[in-house]
């Protein structure tokens, strides 16, 4: 077993691989100014406020992709929820779901990334399942009909979430990246979201990516779970 | 009869054993039993006249006689997993009106839930359980969160409608699948309904929240509802669409008709077949900021024709509710229209079972936690009716209910 502050440090391999590059730069001089840059994009709603909670990965166009190691991960269910309720891993990684409730539940997907079924089931009765292939995985419960989150499963080297100032950065080699921006209620195509950005000879580079449409309204979230909905 | 007692005394001690190997049966291998048990108590004030619990023609669940503390509701309710896709849910009250048994079952049905394939959800019901058409009674036990008494139209379906039968339901969960909406079909085929339709020629439309129990009765003997009979051998069915905008937007269509042979009668009650049909529709919109609107609305008729008698009351009800929560309170405030005619043709025409009235009903409720439930209502109801006149009642009456409720629950989800 590894330990729980591990499996939540999701992308942690490609940042901790851009850091020991960066720690190259700083020790190893000219080498090290062409390795590593801080890239930092910014996720904006169509009216200009910080999103928080997109997923945003980057692909670099020069080197070929060179693909980030899997993790361990935990979907757990609390309260008749997931938690978290969306979730972005590595291609390869194992994903846990524990059932933390007192009543059972019965977690499927039907996604083309990955189709499953776990039987009826409190605690933790199954082994963590693996996840080979990139996509948007939903998740539900059939007992549950509310109960809904989502697993992302990318195979960009780097990826993770905007924060709350709506922004998420990572240590990256320099040249050039596709960017592209997600998030479970987007009304937009993934494919209008991309760019394409150098990181160049300074030490950081910026990219501000502002959605078209407003996002779909999030859930409604104190309406009794023993209410038809 | 010396053998009796012994045989009684096995029976009792058989039914023990097998309800004791259900109860360890459901705890061993379905993991996921859920109960429920609470107990609703009112203070009432009521100018009304004398209730249809109380074999009397008023609109509203307490007349003027009824003393000042009832028993809202005693409930019970359990729902298990049997194996993997089939789960048994029921749902037991009591309510200490003049009913055929203290005790009464609401539904009892089994459900089959296949795992959702493909975006598509297929669900089966079978045993007794109401049609999908109430946008109002959302809550456990088929009760309202936004007041205590339902519109006239809930009232009437708790009162006289049940499936008592199959349904199968088929979903397209377009938000699953990277969409805005679901769309969902409904099937419904049903017996035991002969009796639905007797109360709103007798009665009219009525805001309560009395259930009747699967076979049971609500009522005194002779003046009560006992829709569940089953006397002309023919199936009744309904029909209905459900489109969903995320989880914010709900709008429901059906068809319903119990296909009653309105000819029928059951020679050793004396009971008529009432063939009774309406169409429905109904809009629910929710917002993020603690906001409800339903907009409900109900169009059918009810006919019997006993030999030489054809008699036809057409009837429609709308309402529309408006409902605010903040934090644990919930304000509302409804408004209910409704219309019932009578078609008995010359020379015996009397317009009798023509009714028509509105209401306003305004409730808050408040949730104090987990177990406790505090509801003050106050309903107000205007209507004419015939057949109030034609007991020397006033033909144009206006009755007003204040209710304060206590309620508290108990039970394994409740924390």
């Amino acid at each position: 077993m590894r330990p729980p502050a591990r499996l939540r440090r999701i992308g942690c391999p490609a940042r901790r691989a851009a850091g020991v590059l960066a720690l190259l730069a700083a020790f190893g001089g000219r080498a090290g100014a062409v390795l590593a840059a801080t890239l930092v994009i910014h996720v904006q709603t169509p009216d200009g406020h910080a999103l928080s909670g997109a997923v945003v990965t980057a692909r670099p166009l020069d080197a070929p992709a060179r693909r980030p190691a899997p993790v361990h991960a935990v979907m757990d269910q609390v309260n008749r929820a997931f938690a978290p309720d969306l979730l972005v891993v590595s291609v390869g990684s194992t994903v846990a779901f524990p059932n933390s409730d007192s009543v059972s539940h019965q977690i499927y997907s039907f996604s083309a990334a990955k189709r499953f079924r776990l039987p009826l089931y409190r605690g933790k009765p199954y082994p963590p399942l693996q996840f080979d292939q990139s996509g948007v995985i939903t998740l539900g419960c059939n007992i549950h009909d509310d109960m809904l989150a989502y697993l992302l499963v990318t195979d960009a080297p780097y990826f993770g979430r905007t924060d709350a100032q709506g922004a998420w950065s990572a240590d990256v080699p320099r040249g050039r990246y596709r960017v592209s921006i997600w998030h479970p209620r987007l009304r937009e195509s993934e494919a209008d979201l991309e760019r394409e950005l150098t990181v160049g000879d300074a030490d950081r580079a910026d990219l501000q990516l502002r959605l078209l449409k407003s996002l779909q309204p999030a859930p409604i979230a104190d309406r009794p779970h023993s209410w038809d909905y | 009869m010396p053998k009796l007692p012994h045989i009684r005394r096995l029976l009792r001690t058989r039914c023990r054993s097998a309800a004791l190997i259900t109860l360890l049966a459901l705890t061993a291998s379905g993991r996921a039993a859920d109960w429920e048990m609470s107990l609703d108590t009112r203070l009432v004030s009521s100018d009304a006249g004398r209730s249809f619990m109380d074999g009397g023609l008023g609109t509203t669940r307490y007349g003027r006689q009824t003393s000042a503390i009832q028993l809202g509701r005693a409930r019970f309710a359990l729902t298990a997993s049997l194996g993997e896709l089939w789960s048994a849910h029921l749902d037991a009250s009591a309510w200490d009106d003049k009913d055929r048994s203290p005790v009464g079952v609401t539904e009892a049905y089994l459900q089959y839930r296949p795992y959702p394939r493909a975006g598509y959800r297929f669900r089966l019901k079978a045993g007794a359980f109401y049609p999908p058409i109430s946008l109002e009674n959302r809550a456990a036990g088929w009760e309202s969160p936004y007041s205590l008494s339902y519109s006239a139209i809930n009232t009437w379906l708790g009162v006289e409608v049940r499936t008592i039968g199959l349904e199968g339901q088929l979903e397209w969960l377009g938000t699953r699948t990277g969409h805005d909406f679901d769309l969902g079909v409904t099937a419904g085929a049903f017996g035991w309904n002969e009796g639905a339709g007797v109360v709103l020629a007798d009665n009219g439309f009525m805001l309560h929240d009395r259930q009747t129990p699967v076979f049971g009765r609500v009522g005194p003997p002779g003046a009560g509802a006992l829709p569940f009979q089953q006397f002309d051998g023919r199936a009744g069915v309904y029909a209905g669409v459900e489109g969903r905008w995320l989880d914010r937007v709900v709008l429901r269509v059906l068809r319903y008709d119990n296909r009653a042979d309105p000819t029928a009668m059951d020679f050793v009650s004396g009971a008529i077949a009432w063939n009774t049909r309406f169409n429905s529709a109904g809009l629910r919109v929710e917002s993020g900021t603690g906001w409800t609107a339903i907009l409900q609305w109900l169009d059918g008729e009810t006919i019997i024709a006993p030999p030489g008698l054809q008699l036809q009351w057409p009837f429609r009800a709308q309402f529309a509710l408006l409902s605010k929560r903040f934090g644990r309170h919930t304000l509302s405030a409804r408004y209910d229209r409704f219309r019932i005619d009578s078609n008995s043709p010359p020379p015996e025409f009397e317009p009798y079972g023509y009714q028509s009235g509105h209401a306003w009903t305004a409730a808050w409720m408040f949730d104090a936690d987990a177990h406790w439930r505090l509801a003050l209502e106050w309903l107000r109801v205007r209507s004419s009716s015939y057949n109030r006149a034609d007991l020397g009642g006033p033909p144009l009456a206006t009755e007003t209910q204040l209710q304060l409720a206590v309620r508290y629950a108990l039970g394994s989800r409740l924390h």
